[in-house]
């Protein structure tokens, strides 16, 4: 429909009925404000009565004079239509609901339907009108419902309050009330005396100030007797979209580099576009839609490389003193696609900002995004790996990462890693990857191998390739086996996380060890800690939290990071409920089987100095 | 087999007594109009737009019919059997009714008649094992402990307290949805007795006033990265028939009302308190904002940044619940053992 600017500026009014009260009784007068001059308002009623929201019965009662907006009583309210109404109703007061229409011409039909509408609600009281004698002075002068309006920006001045409570005028007119509005010198509004009215004088502007606080206060004289009220008045000024978008600073460009990282979703970099008007994050799209960025470009393969996302929030100005809100927009440019290693080039990406509700010639700001794409090389560092195991390490003994250069910058970009085949038979070693890692962790796979005797110095030749590209790179490594076998403990468990003992701990050796011995960690001791003691293959990867993809091949390597049964005794669990991030005292496993964590009584060294001289 | 269902009759207080909502659906589905009425009622408001539901003469005459069945008054009850089922046949006659999208929506739950009272002479019954009633004794801490000595009460919470505290992986903490439904299931199967003492206790230091924050476990069902906008997070719990109905209860049991002594509508402390608990484990879950020992400021998960036009309305929402004298007054008057007194 045509739009027409006449608005309510309050949503609700609320007014008391009393039963019997006579026909012609005036209830509350409702108000308008004009979006232009010569508007002239219509009011109109639905000829419906909302009860407790739900249930709904027509209209005998209850009239609006369609020029002044006066609410009043057509047919009094007596107890069989009270108790009609009132069904339904819960709570001991009952309230009934009935919406008011606007239009700026005579209403044709009796449409319910149009956008322009205010709430009225009528507290049916189960009494007859009380005597003015028996009001306290806040009954007299105002409504339980709060002072607040709201005026829109930039629109004609009006009257749109009246402070006089038409029903207790009429009720009570050997009473003498009257009104003032304090601390309104200065601003932009106006008391009546005459009419009671509250005009604004000015067309406000919401960008210089949002929110007015005055005082209403009422005084009501009987005979020589005086009392008086006051209570907040309160107007907000809405917004609407009469500022364009500015840049801060005038900073318009910024530089975007595409090197390590490559993965689809990265933010390149952003730009900032202020606005004086707000944006309501609440719905989100509409707001988006309302506030866009476009890549300006015909070619396809920047508009599928690239997008532009939107986000904003609220951030205050403060044009004179006082502080009103306003909107920072972010663009940000995304990469909307992984881009291969071997992409080389560099260009300007414009981004057209477009605040599209705002009439005006300024209302779009270009940005520019200087793009740099750098190839990225697939290569090992120069030199060759070599290194070194204990002819005592056992099966899934961590030996060292390989990993190509800058690997742990990349993202986006899916490097395997791959052992060629040595040509002796001495495989020791193989290599195994993380779903999301960016190396390759080199280990024991089969102790045997270590040993054989003739296997002394293993070569193999690593493989490094990039998923996408296809490119790769290789490296020689140099295994060199080392040191003496030892002899073997009888009745070592498979684990060292099962040894419960410093002592028995470091007798032992277990899956995972690089030296054949398991290591002790000692705690501290304190408390349910995530340092706490236990025997582990090898400190430097067991515990630390994480079930790495080796430790993850047997739950007998590491069950501290990797168990996913019970633990038993004071504990807290990892990540994905997988190992004990903090324990109590010393924590202990068997694998496939339960954990442990509890304080050791039995105080280490069994054996005192005394002891050991008597021995 | 359903039990004959009991006419709607009146209460001590001449309120009428509604059928719940799912009696009243059988009721309906017995009476071929009111059946086939209902049935076009509900394909209305699939389309979910009022004002094209309203222009359509079948669906209106349907709505008219229905004001006059069993289906118009019906109402539920929390924690009953086949709740989330009597919700569903509540709004979708109430969803044709109102707007939709009014500020305050009434109650689809049964008044609360109960009064704090009746919490109390129970809770007595744990005081005796309280070391001292004396003004040293942390409150939560006794409650937490009468908690542990009820099967059932300790069943439940060390379930919540377990589900909401397992880390799933570094970027998620915790699983919010499990953490809902345990708290939820916390909630509406252990007795108010227990519930109302951990979530109401009354602190005078601040170890016991962040113990009562804690309850919920608020790292995970109540906190999150991002603080949305009320109204957005009010339309959220507003696409959810159980959370809808929760915050219209909240809205009808807490909302302040002038004309009462206690600010709370009726005078009614405990219907209040069991509306703002039923809201634990929704959306629109709130929680303590800090463990001042002195004022009680309550809020769920949201701020009126960026509401535009919309500042007013989402301020007085927000208001229910941070500066709401019926909520505080409730919770001050639990913690005290102070009920209204009331003449029989």
């Amino acid at each position: 429909g045509a739009a027409f600017g006449l608005y309510f500026p309050r949503k609700e009014y609320l007014e008391n009925v009393y039963i019997d009260e006579p026909a012609g009784t005036p209830l509350l007068r409702i108000h308008t404000l004009r979006d232009s001059h010569g508007e002239v308002a219509h009011f109109h009623l639905c000829q419906n009565l909302i009860i407790s929201r739900a249930r709904s019965h027509e209209n005998n009662w209850f009239q609006i004079r369609e020029k002044t907006g006066l609410l009043y009583l057509s047919k009094s309210l007596d107890r069989e239509d009270f108790n009609m109404l009132s069904v339904g109703n819960w709570m001991p007061l009952s309230k009934v609901m009935l919406y008011v229409f606007l239009s700026s011409h005579p209403f044709q039909e009796k449409e319910c339907d149009s956008a322009t509408r205010t709430t009225v609600f009528l507290s049916l009281m189960n009494a007859t009108a009380p005597a003015c004698s028996s009001l306290t002075a806040r009954q007299l002068c105002f409504t339980e419902m709060d002072l607040s309006f709201h005026i829109k920006e930039n629109k004609p001045p009006g009257t749109f309050h009246q402070l006089q409570l038409p029903s207790i005028h009429h009720l009570c007119q050997n009473l003498s009330v009257s009104y003032k509005l304090l601390a309104a010198e200065g601003m932009p509004f106006r008391y009546n005396e005459n009419t009671t009215g509250v005009s604004v004088t000015l067309r406000l502007d919401r960008e210089e100030r949002e929110r007015y606080e005055l005082i209403a206060k009422c005084t009501v004289r009987e005979g020589f007797r005086e009392m008086q009220v006051e209570v907040p008045f309160l107007v907000n000024v809405l917004d609407e979209d009469d500022s364009p978008p500015f840049l801060p600073n005038g900073t318009d460009t910024a530089d975007a580099v595409v090197e390590f990282n490559r993965k689809e979703g990265t933010v390149l970099a952003t730009l900032t576009v202020y606005d004086a008007d707000t944006t309501p994050i609440y719905p989100l799209e509409s707001s988006r839609k309302k506030y866009t960025g476009t890549i300006i470009t015909d070619d396809p393969w920047m508009s599928e490389t690239f997008r532009v996302e939107h986000i904003f929030d609220e951030i205050h100005f403060s044009p004179n003193g006082s502080q009103v809100r306003g909107t920072r927009h972010e663009y940000k440019l995304v990469l909307n696609k992984s881009i291969s290693v071997t992409e080389h080039r560099s260009f300007q990406l414009d981004v057209l900002v477009n605040d599209t509700e705002f009439h005006g010639p300024e209302r779009s700001v270009m940005l520019h995004f200087n793009v740099s794409i750098l190839p990225v090389s697939i290569q090992f560092p120069n030199t060759t790996y070599q290194f070194t195991v204990n002819r005592n390490a056992e099966r899934f003994a961590q030996i060292g990462k390989i990993c190509i250069e800058n690997c742990m910058k990349f993202r986006g970009v899916n490097i395997t890693y791959k052992l060629l085949s040595p040509n002796t038979s001495c495989y020791a070693v193989s290599i195994l990857q993380g779903r999301e890692d960016k190396y390759g962790s080199l280990y024991v796979n089969d102790s045997s191998v270590l040993h054989r005797p003739e296997c002394k110095e293993i070569q193999y030749t690593i493989q490094a390739t990039d998923k996408q590209s296809r490119k790769h790179t290789k490296t020689l490594l140099t295994v060199v086996l080392e040191g003496t076998l030892l002899k073997k403990e009888e009745d070592c468990p498979d684990s060292c996380a099962v040894s419960k003992h410093h002592a028995e701990c470091e007798e032992c050796g277990g899956l995972g060890v690089l030296t054949g011995r398991c290591q002790w960690r000692q705690g501290s001791g304190k408390g349910i800690t995530t340092n706490y003691s236990t025997c582990t293959p090898s400190i430097k990867t067991c515990p630390d939290g994480i079930c790495d993809v080796i430790e993850s091949k047997d739950p007998a390597v590491c069950p501290q990071d990797c168990t996913s049964g019970n633990i038993i005794g004071g504990h807290g669990k990892g990540i994905g409920n997988l190992g004990i991030k903090s324990g109590h005292g010393i924590c202990y496993c068997f694998p496939r089987q339960n954990c442990y964590c509890e304080k050791d009584d039995i105080k280490e060294p069994l054996c005192d100095d005394v002891c050991k001289t008597v021995i | 087999l359903a039990a004959p269902p009991s006419p709607p009759g009146q209460d001590p207080h001449g309120w009428r007594v509604p059928v719940d909502c799912v009696r009243a659906n059988e009721l309906c589905a017995a009476e071929p109009s009111c059946s086939s009425r209902y049935r076009t009622l509900r394909q209305c408001l699939a389309g979910r737009d009022r004002n094209t539901m309203l222009a359509n003469k079948e669906c209106q005459a349907a709505l008219e019919v229905l004001q006059e069945s069993p289906l118009y008054d019906c109402r539920c009850k929390r924690g009953m059997k086949k709740e989330l089922q009597c919700l569903q046949i509540y709004w979708s006659i109430h969803l044709g009714l109102t707007e939709g999208e009014e500020f305050y929506e009434a109650s689809p739950y049964e008044p609360v008649t109960s009064r704090l009272s009746d919490i109390f002479r129970l809770a007595s019954i744990f005081s005796g094992m309280d070391p001292a009633a004396n003004s040293k004794s942390n409150h939560c801490l006794d409650a937490a402990k009468a908690c542990n000595l009820n099967d059932n009460c300790k069943r439940l919470r060390s379930g919540y307290i377990s589900t909401c505290s397992r880390e799933i992986s570094a970027s998620e903490h915790c699983s919010r949805r499990k953490c809902h439904k345990a708290l939820r299931q916390f909630f509406d199967r252990v007795p108010s007795e227990y519930t109302y003492r951990l979530l109401f206790c009354s602190c005078k230091d601040q170890a016991c006033a962040e113990r009562r924050r804690q309850t919920i476990v608020p790292s995970c069902s109540y906190e999150d990265k991002e603080k949305p906008n009320c109204l957005d997070l009010r339309s959220t719990c507003r696409t959810d028939h159980l959370c809808r109905s929760r915050l219209a209860d909240f809205h009808t049991n807490c909302q302040a009302s002038f004309q009462t002594l206690t600010s709370c509508p009726g005078d009614n402390y405990q219907a209040c308190l069991g509306s703002y608990a039923g809201l634990i484990g929704f959306d629109m879950t709130p929680n303590y904002v800090d463990a001042s020992t002195t004022s009680i400021t309550i809020s769920p998960w949201c701020s009126c940044k960026g509401s535009g036009n919309m500042e007013e309305e989402c301020e007085k929402f927000l208001r229910d619940f941070t500066e709401n004298p019926c909520l505080r007054n409730a919770i001050q008057a639990f913690g005290n053992g102070t009920d209204v007194n009331l003449s029989p």
